[in-house]
């Protein structure tokens, strides 16, 4: 049997189908989010079962999972991003006691205990400076790729200092430090740190070790260093860190399924 | 059997009620005309269908008709700013005394939707949104359009609210004459002074004591001036017993409603029952009826194991309370269950001691206030109380712009994470919730689905 997980988060759409007793992944796909979200996710779905070779009567359970679950008209049931990604990074990196899953539109800290359930969990629940957002907009500001953030802030020495705290606000910033001369790769470098920084405010005083770095802007080269600088502690890049929500989603709908 | 219906399903059941011959007080009728005043948030939630919470209900939104008919019988009414729970006890002592809580105002932008501009106002006083949404006060203040402005105002000042404190003297610098009197902020004694343990638990040197009561002495003056009555110790002592029915019932209320088997009585209806316990809403002879009924109610379902909501709901202890009444509606659709809650005046639901000359009982209590000690001192009563009502999670709801929650939250989630390793989660609710409803209830639903993962061996 067949189970599908699909995490409809705020900027793209991705889906992992896994082989229910094996947990092994068979296939998986990404798409950008659009307005039609459930006809994006049908249509992703659809490509990613054809190129398999699967018939849609082989796929037991859907679960969905992420910021449009309830819009995803093929899914059994949902679950949260939170549980989700939880089972994803922990069937991926077994010991991790710590998920910091830093997306789109938000950011968040979940605590595992030591059996790997979701202790608790904080969420960036005020503004976008601590998302992806943020650096959607900065490389829109300086006219380059997001892809090339990580490569151009590595050649930063001296990180340009953003101090606010609000992502339009910081936008001003960014211009006058243009405006002052300042390196691109300083600009680019210091709005990781700003990011980390606020990401790391969710974390108290207490933080459980090993800390997983998962979500789409974990693809972002140098964030897990800034991470890393602003945590004081190592952190590890998931394996696959957009897809582990959706790997989760999809572990679950297995669990679904052999349980009952 | 018990249930929750909406706006519309209440009209055609008061109908039923009605013509079945139930008996209602004249403040009474189908809640939907509240929405004709621009309650148009009412259209929104979901109720209780029991009479008595159709009773709560039209009692708290027909407080301002009270304030104005108080007011043409001759009655002075008194504004008891940020005071939670002790001004008013004093006040209902006095038979021509009403005394209301302006603070309530924090309210309307949510029941209003907003449509009433009082934000606005506040904005243009230099009061904007970086205050709790209190600030809709000052609009109220200036419009005079949902309560009369009072005969006195009593604020307390000094270990309270920050916030609170800036909008009241902005409130004071538009002028509204003010009786200030100071609340310290409350420590444990030293060693070499006199101490007094307070109600609720908590320990203050005795000077902490005595200096409220002589606060509380300049009060009682001001009090018998506009009243014209004196206000003696047998007065207030019978002041104190009825204060101390409205607690006795919230008391048992709460206990039935967060420990029963079945959930007897809804959030929504519960948040609004234990705020009556600060400022009784201006009628408290009234309000211990309104509660006694509501305590029926809830003991007969529990007598007859009734309730709703699934029984495997997640027990959560809520603290703080939250600025769109419709969020607990969303909590429990979310899968959740209240199983206890701190809305920031605990000590108003503790028994007022009887046994003490009644001003410095009302000072005892003044001090025990959650808010004017420290965030650990919160944090351990709370503790208890998770304990008490066997929650599974502790749920912090944050008031934007309010700065205790702002500064506390995170605190009371270490201790309580560190004692009773329990799930902790902190959200912000602002006056309105529509646009945000997506990621609350993601953080709704996955701190339920945390605490049915954890059930699981």
């Amino acid at each position: 049997m067949i189970c599908a997980g699909i995490d409809a988060g705020s900027r793209t759409i991705k889906i992992v189908l896994i082989e229910a007793d094996t947990l092994k992944v068979i296939t998986k796909g990404l798409t950008d989010q659009g307005v039609e979200q459930d006809k994006l996710t049908s249509g992703l779905f659809r490509k990613l079962l054809k190129n398999s070779g699967i018939d849609k009567k082989d796929v037991g359970r859907i679960i969905a999972t992420g910021y449009g679950r309830n819009a995803v008209s093929i899914a059994d049931t949902t679950i949260t991003e939170i549980t989700c990604h939880a089972v994803g990074v922990r069937y991926l990196v077994p010991d991790a006691e710590t998920i910091i899953d830093i997306g789109g539109e938000d950011s968040k800290l979940i605590r595992l205990d030591r059996s790997g359930r979701v202790r608790d969990f904080a969420m960036n629940d005020r503004c976008a400076a601590g998302t992806g957002r943020f650096l959607e907009v900065v490389a829109r500001r300086l006219g380059v790729d997001i892809g090339s953030l990580g490569r151009m802030a590595a050649k930063s020495h001296s990180p340009a200092p953003i101090s606010s705290m609000c992502v339009v606000f910081a936008e001003t910033e960014i211009i006058g430090l243009l405006a002052s001369g300042t390196a691109r790769e300083d600009i680019i470098a210091g709005v990781q740190a700003a990011i980390a920084a606020r990401v790391t405010a969710l974390t108290g005083r207490n933080i459980d070790l090993p800390i997983v770095f998962t979500g789409g802007v974990a693809m972002v080269s140098g964030m897990d260093t800034a991470l890393q600088s602003a945590l004081g502690q190592t952190v590890t890049v998931s394996p696959d860190p957009q897809m582990t929500g959706a790997l989760g989603a999809a572990i679950l709908a297995a669990k679904h399924i052999t349980h009952y | 059997m018990p249930g929750q219906i909406t706006l519309q399903e209440w009209d055609q059941r008061y109908e039923q009620l009605r013509k079945a011959g139930l008996h209602q007080p004249d403040y009474s009728g189908p809640l939907s005309r509240h929405v004709e005043d621009g309650d148009t948030r009412l259209l929104k939630l979901r109720y209780d269908n029991s009479a008595a919470a159709l009773r709560l209900w039209n009692f708290l939104l027909t407080e301002e008709d009270r304030l104005h008919k108080a007011r043409a019988e001759g009655k002075k009414l008194v504004g008891t700013m940020k005071d939670l729970g002790t001004i008013p006890v004093m006040a209902y002592s006095l038979d021509n005394l009403v005394a209301f809580y302006p603070d309530g105002a924090w309210w309307i932008p949510c029941v209003m939707e907003l449509n009433t501009g009082l934000l606005k106002i506040a904005d243009k006083l230099g009061i904007d949104e970086s205050f709790c949404p209190v600030r809709a006060m000052l609009g109220a203040f200036l419009t005079g359009a949902h309560f009369p402005i009072p005969d006195l105002l009593t604020c307390s000042v000094g270990a309270t609210c920050d916030d609170f404190s800036a909008i009241a003297q902005r409130l004071n610098g538009l002028g509204y004459p003010i009786l200030w009197w100071e609340i310290p902020h409350r420590h444990p004694p030293e060693p070499d002074e006199a101490a007094v343990k307070l109600p609720g638990g908590f320990s203050a040197p005795k000077s902490q004591v005595e200096f409220v009561e002589s606060q509380l002495q300049h009060i009682k003056t001001a009090f018998e001036d506009l009243s014209g009555q004196r206000l003696d110790e047998k007065k207030l002592s019978t002041g104190i017993k009825k204060a101390n029915k409205v607690r006795t019932y919230l008391a048992e209320l709460r206990q039935l409603a967060f420990t029963a088997p079945q959930c007897p009585m809804p959030a929504l209806e519960m948040l609004i029952a234990e705020m009556l316990a600060i400022h009784f809403c201006s009628d408290r002879n009234e309000t211990i009826v309104v509660l006694k009924g509501l305590l029926e109610e809830v003991k007969a379902r529990v007598r007859a194991g009734i309730g709703f909501l699934s029984p495997d709901a997640a027990r959560i202890f809520w603290v703080n309370p939250v600025a769109d009444l419709q969020v607990m509606n969303l909590f429990e659709d979310c899968g959740g269950r209240i199983c206890g809650t701190e809305y920031l005046f605990t000590h108003a639901l503790d028994a007022i001691p009887q046994d003490l000359p009644p001003t410095e009982a009302l000072a005892q209590m003044a001090l025990a206030d959650p808010m004017v000690g420290s965030s650990i001192d919160r944090a351990s009563r709370i503790c208890n109380d998770v304990r008490i009502f066997g929650a599974e999670a502790l749920l912090i709801s944050r008031i934007p712009g309010a700065s205790h929650c702002a500064l506390e939250g995170q605190i009371i989630g270490e201790i309580v994470r560190d004692k009773l390793n329990i799930p902790v989660v902190e959200l912000e609710v602002p006056p309105l919730t529509d646009s945000i409803r997506p990621a609350l209830r993601t953080r709704l639903e996955a701190l339920v689905e945390t605490v049915r993962a954890r059930r699981k061996k």
